[in-house]
């Protein structure tokens, strides 16, 4: 690979933070597993003049529960998603779409953090988090703040954080009993493959009724969303076939698929049907 | 700041000072130092022919730059065994014919060793899913499941782990 | 040296000591502890870097290719444009030992004025280093004007179409008229009728391109290079312009290539350039350049009509074929022939009418890939055998069975098969491991497929195929193998080692084999067409008998026998009834070489030579045998996604005789996965000929996850041309995989999806759109 670019490796946050805003209106970023990063690099997709390694801040790495909230570090990879029992409890359709993302050496470098960041609507993190009600905590040189997921993204590969601020918390509150959350991606090849259609639903019931749903959708839209009206027809049911179904209709009315070399429009509309059909009723069946 | 430094990067247990510019990926500053087992097969991640262990996990070298590991543990095939003193899984893979123009296989030792020391005892969900980003196209990767299993087997049994 | 005697009958279940053995490969240790080296694992001092400019567009006029500023940035060597070149073409054709006259069918080195396909070379960079090497890719200027061009090879057989180069856009055109078509129709009660389509495929060797070149004392052009064929290096020195004799070509252990590294890849950009420099040049091709600038496995349109009486029996065959040759010819002529020959299938079909055609576009250029045509015709014509079941209501396994050639059979050319053929048994014991199927519910369903095959082994009789091979003992006992077959990954040096070790009673630890140098090496010619084994492995074999039968009659003495009462194992040399009597294999030898007993022999085998077929009808021999078995698979299909499962996948082969069963094995299941990948999930896809998959992320063969265990099943008549009545496995090992895959899948929706690959969205649109099934079963 040939490209020139400065590189630092800071030791903690508030130097990298400092870096990153030292840029003059040079093109600085943040490099963390490099798993998307690099790959642009090298395909002269993108030209930074300087990379900060986040590779020697130790704080951004880790997996909390306290005060009834999950906590990721920025700097989490995927492999530590599947190694955690808080994550199998509390957010299981994130350890659904880890086991699928990429192939192991990837998932050994990949970050939660940089999943979000590199913008693909076909990022397989970001449905599973969306569905979770999943915040991201941001910090600049002048602090930080928190954003949640599903306003975190403003179009195709752009959103709400500024060049000089890195993610560096992901949390959500720890899901109610009563309730039930998975993800599934649909991909010409089981292993190591860029998704067509990626769907995560989170439902939680109370007395037969569903009390809340979530349901997302990844790679078939500019970014990945949710898909409210669909969300709506669902909340406050008891769920029927017939319901879930329509369900599973409105959410593919809701997305804004294209074609391409993987999967065409129309079929990535019919997936979501089936897929958001397919998860309603097996979380649905799993609270009965 | 300069482009290109002198760095330190220790493989298989011993030093080596080099100097390399920013963007030299681990892959290429592996092979420059002479580690022509670590094999470069798409230098985007998609085939795992370049994976090395870089503090007893799997990476692939040719998406990490080589300043970022300075001071790591990185290990490559070579490092895991020899001819005359194989690791299990050398053994195993050459044995079992998992071995056949060889070329990913390195990747695919490294692959599995990173799992082995996370799960001794993998079903073969686990083998499949942590050698999905390993691509093959000689074997058919069966002999490579079975060598992989014998190992773990082997390892359960004999107390390796 | 010796000359090829007629071949004696294998002797049917011998015990033998070394053959037939699952042993451990002689490669297998060193590049599983990462010792070996590839031929991109050697360098040399003041060693150049290598980049090579490509075309942008697929069909254009290079107005202006400046390369001054290239030139001009330090650290550049040299850069190479058309215009620095003598106006010299490279050789594209089939490699072959004695002389046979090319087809006119050459390739521009660098481009000249027009640019044919996308990524076609344009200049050649050398620097000092790579990162130098990339900076002058990008100041060179090409100005490239868009010329009309022509990406479907049915619209380039339309009057008006534009022409890629020469005269009209076919490039080659084959025919088999067998029997009376018309009467084998009017015997017909159902005539089938279906169109399939492949599409082109990427080969996905591991190993990318690469290769180190320099100019030694003598002149000569050396060339270490990742390659299936060191006889290339003819045509290195024909684009040179130089002697034969003055271009050296080695291999190393070959990081895969399935045909892809049949053709030349990059050993004249590295030879022009070790010239034009004096220094020694190193090129390795990016993955994107490897899937960008190697040929592709041919996509084919196979249009068939089948006449089938209410029994079972064939009674016509009429088979279509229209292939993609790309941009330039390569070995499309024959790839095309190899379809036709095999294009009713392993069936007996007398009435046989086959026009094929291959057709220029300015899509990338197609060539060699493992299955040559036969895979093709495979796919359409066991899909076709399956809707030909449904039509009469038939089992599919029992039409089938009614049809299958038998030994003395005559196949598609006119030519009885001599060897055995086990198609049947290959069928039953491949559907029968299926065992029960796997139990599921709710939107998924099970499906199943067979497809059985002809595949030939062995290159093209009038080719005239030859294969050289050396075995020498060594003073202490050891044993030296020279052959110049190359390596590709499937073990073919060390099944030489195991035949010489077999015959001479030692084992494979006191072999070395030295292989693919075309300087020091016998030529033993290509490692294609499934004739590695079975032409080397003779050549080989003759060689180590002629020592052998020098080595027995001194033994003989010694023991006071008769030479035929003396066996050769276990390194000892002893009386067959009196094992007790003997001596050491390094005695032996010791005693020979004291009294100048010559211990090393050079030997030839040749393949059969006929003449050509004739052109008008496609009767005579083409091939000198064939080879026969057959897959099974089970798929689970979501019929609400599309997604298919390959649960189960079994293969069943007549090998003849294994030389090493885990080396078969070997082939078996990664035929089992390339033929996965085929049917399914890989696709390059062009787009007005711009390559829109020019990665593994895009171009997606199976990964760890994709596959089920794949089973083999190894029947062995021992009835094959190659050592100890061996045939091949390289090719047939993947011929019916993708067809008893679309047959699995077939049988599972009930729909037929007879385009390549079969999708999760094509699956879906098939179910949505029952009605219009291409499939015409016309009653009579």
């Amino acid at each position: 690979m040939f490209a020139k670019f400065d590189l630092d490796r800071p030791k903690r946050l508030d130097e990298a933070v400092a870096l990153l805003a030292n840029g003059n209106g040079a093109v600085i970023l943040p490099l963390a597993g490099g798993t998307n990063l690099i790959v642009d690099i090298r395909a002269k997709r993108l030209a930074p003049a300087r990379l900060v390694s986040l590779s020697r801040i130790g704080e951004l790495r880790g997996i909390s529960c306290s005060d009834g909230r999950i906590a990721i570090g920025g700097r989490t990879t995927v492999s530590d998603l599947l190694r955690s029992a808080e994550i199998a409890r509390h957010g299981p359709s994130l350890v659904d779409s880890a086991r699928v993302f990429g192939g192991q050496m990837v998932r050994n470098a990949a970050t939660v953090a940089g999943n979000i960041a590199c913008g693909s609507p076909a990022a397989d993190l970001v449905p599973p988090l969306l569905s979770l009600d999943a915040d991201v905590v941001l910090t600049g040189p002048s602090g930080s703040r928190t954003v949640p997921l599903a306003e975190y993204f403003t179009g195709y590969k752009t959103d709400v954080r500024r060049c000089d601020e890195l993610i560096t918390e992901i949390s959500w509150a720890v899901p109610a009993a009563e309730s039930a959350n998975r993800f599934y991606k649909l991909a010409r090849r089981k292993g190591d493959a860029i998704t067509i259609t990626g769907v995560a639903v989170g439902l939680t019931v109370a007395s037969g009724v569903c009390t809340k749903a979530r349901i997302a959708l990844g790679a078939v839209s500019p970014i990945a969303l949710r898909a409210p009206g669909a969300e709506a027809l669902i909340e406050g049911q008891a769920l029927t076939q017939a319901l879930i179904d329509e369900a599973g209709r409105r959410a593919a009315e809701e997305c804004h698929p294209i074609d391409d070399v993987r999967a065409s429009a129309d079929y990535r509309r019919h997936t979501v049907h089936m897929l958001t059909r397919r998860l309603l009723s097996e979380a649905w069946a799993s609270l009965a | 700041m300069s482009r290109e430094k002198t760095i330190v990067l220790v493989v298989n247990g011993r030093r080596h000072r080099k100097a390399f510019p920013t963007h030299r990926t681990l892959l290429e500053a592996l092979r420059e130092l002479g580690f022509f087992d670590v094999k470069c097969g798409c230098e985007k991640g998609d085939c795992g022919a370049c994976a090395v262990l870089v503090d007893g996990e799997a990476i692939d070298s040719c998406l990490t730059l080589a300043w970022t590991v300075e001071g790591s543990a990185i290990t490559t095939v070579a490092g895991l065994g020899t001819a005359e003193n194989p690791h299990p899984l050398q053994d195993a893979f050459s044995k079992l014919g998992a071995v056949q123009c060889g070329y990913c296989t390195p990747g695919l030792i490294i692959a599995s060793e990173s799992l082995l020391r996370e799960t001794s005892a993998p079903d073969d969900d686990d083998i499949r899913l942590a050698l999905s980003g390993n691509l093959c196209r000689c074997t058919g990767y069966t002999k490579v499941f079975e060598a992989v299993k014998e190992v773990a087997r082997a390892s359960t049994i004999g107390g390796r782990k | 040296m010796t000359s090829t005697p007629e071949l004696p009958a294998a002797k049917p279940n011998v015990a033998w000591r070394q053959i037939g053995r699952p042993l451990e490969r002689t490669d297998a240790r060193g590049k599983a502890v990462g010792t070996t080296r590839y031929a991109g694992d050697y360098t040399m001092p003041n060693m150049l870097h290598v980049k090579v400019l490509r075309s942008t567009m697929a069909s254009a006029t290079l107005r202006r290719l400046d390369v001054s500023k290239a030139r001009a940035l330090p650290g550049v060597a040299c850069v190479l444009t058309a215009a620095e070149l003598p106006d010299r073409l490279a050789p594209t054709d089939i490699p072959g030992q004695t002389g046979q006259q090319r087809q006119k069918t050459d390739q521009q080195i660098l481009v000249r004025e027009r640019v044919r396909y996308f990524g076609e070379p344009l200049a050649l960079i050398a620097a000092e280093t790579k990162d130098i090497a990339e900076q002058a890719m990008a100041l060179i200027e090409a100005e490239l004007e868009p010329l009309a061009g022509v990406f479907d090879p049915i619209e380039a057989l339309k009057p008006g179409a534009p022409v890629v180069q020469g005269e009209d856009n076919v490039v080659a055109a084959q025919k088999v008229r067998k029997g009376d078509i018309a009467k084998g129709f009017a015997e017909a009660d159902l005539v089938i009728e279906n169109t399939f389509r492949t599409q082109f495929i990427e080969h996905a060797f591991l190993e990318p391109e690469v290769g180190l070149a320099w100019v030694d004392e003598n002149g000569v052009v050396n060339i270490r290079v990742s390659t299936q064929v060191i006889e290339h290096f003819r045509y290195v020195a024909d684009a040179l312009g130089v002697p034969h004799n003055r271009v050296r070509i080695m291999g190393a252990l070959v990081g895969g290539g399935f045909g892809g590294k049949e053709d030349v890849t990059v050993e004249i950009y590295l030879a022009l350039l070790a010239r034009a420099t004096g220094r020694p040049v190193r090129l390795e091709y990016s993955r994107e350049d490897s899937l960008v600038g190697h040929g592709k496995r041919h996509p084919f349109v196979m249009t068939y009509r089948t006449g089938v009486k209410k029994d079972g029996r064939i009674t016509a065959i009429e088979a279509k074929f229209i292939a993609d040759a790309g941009a330039y010819v390569f070995l499309s002529p024959y790839v095309l022939l190899y379809a036709v020959v095999a294009a009713p299938g392993p069936y007996r079909v007398d009435n046989l009418f086959v026009d094929a055609k291959a057709v220029a576009t300015n899509n990338m250029y197609t060539s060699a890939f493992r299955g040559f045509g036969a895979a093709q015709a495979c796919i359409a014509y066991e899909q076709q055998m399956d809707e030909a079941a449904k039509a009469l209501g038939m089992d599919r396994l029992e039409l089938r069975r009614r049809n299958y050639l038998r030994t003395g059979d005559k196949i598609s050319t006119g030519v009885p098969i001599r060897s055995a053929v086990w198609t049947d048994r290959c069928s039953e014991q491949a559907w029968a491991a299926l065992g029960e199927p796997t139990k599921v519910s709710g939107p998924v369903k099970i499906g199943r497929g067979l497809a059985a095959y002809q595949q030939s082994y062995g290159r093209i009789t009038w080719l005239h195929d030859t294969s050289e091979g050396w075995v020498g003992v060594e003073v202490d006992g050891t044993v030296i193998v020279r052959s110049g077959v190359t390596d590709i990954g499937a073990g073919q040096a060390s099944a030489l080692a195991q035949i010489v070790a077999e015959v001479l009673g030692v084992t494979l630890e006191d072999i070395v084999v030295y292989n693919s140098d075309s300087a020091t090496t016998p030529l033993a010619g290509t490692t294609t067409a499934t004739r590695a084994l079975y032409m080397t492995g003779n050549a080989i074999k003759l060689a180590a008998e002629a020592v052998r039968s020098r080595l027995v009659a001194r033994a003989a003495k010694e023991l006071d026998v008769e030479p035929a009462q003396v066996d050769m194992a276990s390194s000892r040399v002893f009386i067959a009834d009196h094992p007790e009597k003997s001596l050491s294999f390094a005695e032996l030898v010791k005693l020979c070489a004291a009294e100048g007993i010559h211990r090393s022999e050079l030997a030839m085998f040749k393949a059969p030579f006929t003449d050509k077929i004739d052109p008008e009808t496609g009767q005579g021999q083409v091939h000198p045998d064939y080879a026969f078995g057959a897959h099974a698979i089970e798929v689970a299909v979501d019929t609400e996604t599309g997604e298919i499962t390959v649960l189960k996948s079994v293969g069943a082969h007549d090998v003849g005789q294994a030389i090493n069963p885990a080396a078969v094995e070997g082939q078996i299941e990664g035929g089992a996965v390339q033929g996965q990948g085929y049917a399914l999930s890989e696709e390059m896809i062009y787009r007005e000929g711009r390559l829109m998959t020019p990665s593994f992320s895009e171009y997606l063969i199976p990964t760890a996850m994709d596959v089920p265990p794949v089973k083999c099943i190894i029947l062995e008549s021992r009835s094959g041309l190659g050592p100890f009545g061996a045939k091949g496995i390289g090719e047939p090992a993947l011929t019916p995989v993708a067809p008893a895959i679309a047959n699995a899948v077939a049988d599972a929706i009930g729909v037929r999806i007879p385009d390549l690959p079969i999708t999760p969205e094509k699956v879906v649109n098939a179910l949505r759109q029952r009605s219009s099934q291409p499939q015409r079963s016309a009653g009579r």
